[in-house]
């Protein structure tokens, strides 16, 4: 049963969604049926979320107990989860610091803290990118020469003083790498990838309906 | 160690230095380079330029706080925008992590400069779970995915939700995002429902875009920080991106002329060992 029930779910699902495209969603009863599923989508996607909270908090507090190789950075990651997340869960109506409202302990965390972190974090790619490319981004093939070309032209072509620079050579040449490069190599090519990744996510999800693909019951 | 080899060795901190002056200098010292509008980016600003003025437009906040250098700037550009021709505006996030709050604050303060009143003029739904059962549920009801807004207020006492229902109420859908959503916007809504919309991605996402606009699915297209301050041009007003232009010039003169150093560095290298050898 543990292994036919979410089969059957899929297949279930799977085929009244697929049939329900066919269909109003307003005023068919199938069309309401799907309606229905896509919300109960959203409160399973959300209390996927909320299990997550539990795991971090399980997989934290035990590397804390036992002592573990860096248990501080635990310890506080559980702090600030729950520092994060109980103020945010509270009723304004208690106390304007809590909620997600502009002034909330939340919403000053998140701004002050959590933001400029995730910003930083980020930022600091610039630096790992630009060593990155003065050591491996070498002409060692036609391929690689043709990419490293490529890439300086096109990084010019992003950049007031780069399109300045270009416009040396030719007025219209930052228009002929538009044209012929992003709209034209560019296009073409991720064409051909978003049809490919499109087949591909079709035949994964007609596996999944026919219970051919079982990988998300953990098993194969 | 020959001179070659020491350039094609250089420490890395040498590097991030570098980085961090061609960020810092122009911060202190702005060049203001005349930035020239893109098609994409033209076509954009005519496609919301062309809105009848007081349209329903729907902005989604589908950012991390990560990118907000390069995405915050165009959720600006595009609320001066729609402000300035009286659009209502509706606002939803498909990130968990610091959509809505972005959304929050940044609508807030732009409504503010525009004297704009929460849910009249607009609304932030704020953000629910599974970005593609939303997008496909806000077609039949946006009630039944969000009957409440960001702040816990139910839609029906939003009086600019009552004349709100699902798509077929919406003119428009401006994307901000930096994810993968931007295809689902365009693969579900503007395919299956026909909504116009255009979207405003990072730079890395943005060559992906392309294929969108070139088939008529998108009416324009904000790649990354550039296409931002191209926007804010044709708004006429210079604002961030414009402002990051300058380090944005610095660092990418900058790679280039690491790239062709260490080209350099590797065939002179390669040409000395050759020498040895012979």
């Amino acid at each position: 049963m543990r292994r036919t029930a979410p089969v059957i779910t899929a297949f279930v699902t799977g085929v009244v969604v697929t049939i329900s495209f066919f269909f109003n969603e307003q005023t068919t009863f199938i069309g309401q049926i799907q309606s229905g599923i896509l919300i109960w989508v959203t409160i399973i996607f959300g209390m996927s979320l909320a299990l997550g909270m539990v795991s971090i908090t399980r997989v934290n507090f035990n590397k804390v107990k036992r002592r573990q190789e860096g248990w501080p950075y635990s310890l506080l990651v559980i702090i600030s989860v729950f520092v994060m997340a109980i103020p945010s869960a509270l009723p304004v109506s208690w106390s304007p610091l809590f909620g997600r409202n502009e002034g909330s302990i939340y919403y000053w965390l998140w701004t002050r803290i959590s933001e400029p972190m995730m910003a930083t974090m980020f930022a600091m790619l610039a630096f790992y990118i630009a060593s990155a490319a003065y050591r491996a981004f070498r002409a060692r093939s036609t391929e690689s020469t043709l990419l490293l070309l490529t890439a300086v032209v096109v990084m010019l072509s992003r950049i007031p003083m780069g399109e300045w620079f270009l416009r040396l050579f030719h007025p219209s040449l930052p228009d002929w790498i538009n044209i012929y490069i992003m709209n034209g190599f560019n296009l073409s090519v991720q064409r051909g990838i978003i049809i490919g990744a499109a087949l591909g996510a079709a035949s994964m999800s007609l596996r999944i309906i026919l219970g051919i693909e079982r990988t998300y019951m953990g098993k194969g | 160690m020959t001179v070659w080899e020491r350039i094609a060795a250089m420490d890395r901190r040498w590097i991030y230095l570098m980085c961090g002056i061609a960020v810092l200098v122009p911060f202190i010292i702005p060049v203001s380079l005349p930035v020239y509008t893109t098609p994409e980016v033209q076509q954009l600003y005519d496609a919301v330029n062309s809105l009848p003025d007081s349209s329903i437009v729907m902005l989604t906040y589908d950012y991390y706080p990560s990118t907000v250098a390069e995405t915050e700037p165009m959720s600006r550009a595009a609320l001066h925008h729609l402000f300035s021709k009286n659009c209502k505006v509706v606002t939803l996030s498909n990130i968990p992590l610091g959509g809505p709050t972005i959304a929050e604050r940044v609508t807030r303060e732009l409504a503010a400069e525009y004297g704009k009143v929460y849910g009249v003029d607009y609304v932030n739904l704020g953000y629910k779970a599974n970005y593609v059962a939303v997008m496909k549920g806000l077609g039949t009801a946006i009630s039944g995915i969000f009957p409440t807004d960001n702040t816990g207020t139910p839609l029906t006492q939003l009086p600019l939700m009552q004349s709100v229902r699902n798509y077929e109420d919406i003119a428009f859908i401006f994307v901000v995002a930096d994810n993968a959503t931007a295809d689902y916007w365009v693969s579900i809504v503007n395919a299956q429902y026909g909504v116009p919309m255009c979207c405003g991605a990072t730079a890395v996402m943005a060559p992906k875009l392309y294929a969108f606009v070139g088939s008529g699915q998108l009416q324009g297209l904000l790649g990354g920080m550039k296409g931002a301050a191209e926007y804010e041009q044709l708004l006429g007003r210079k604002d961030r991106a414009v402002r990051g232009m300058d380090a944005q010039s610095l660092i990418h003169l900058l790679i280039i002329v690491l790239v062709a150093i260490g080209n350099l560095g590797y065939f002179m290298g390669r040409r000395a060992k050759r020498g040895e050898r012979a």
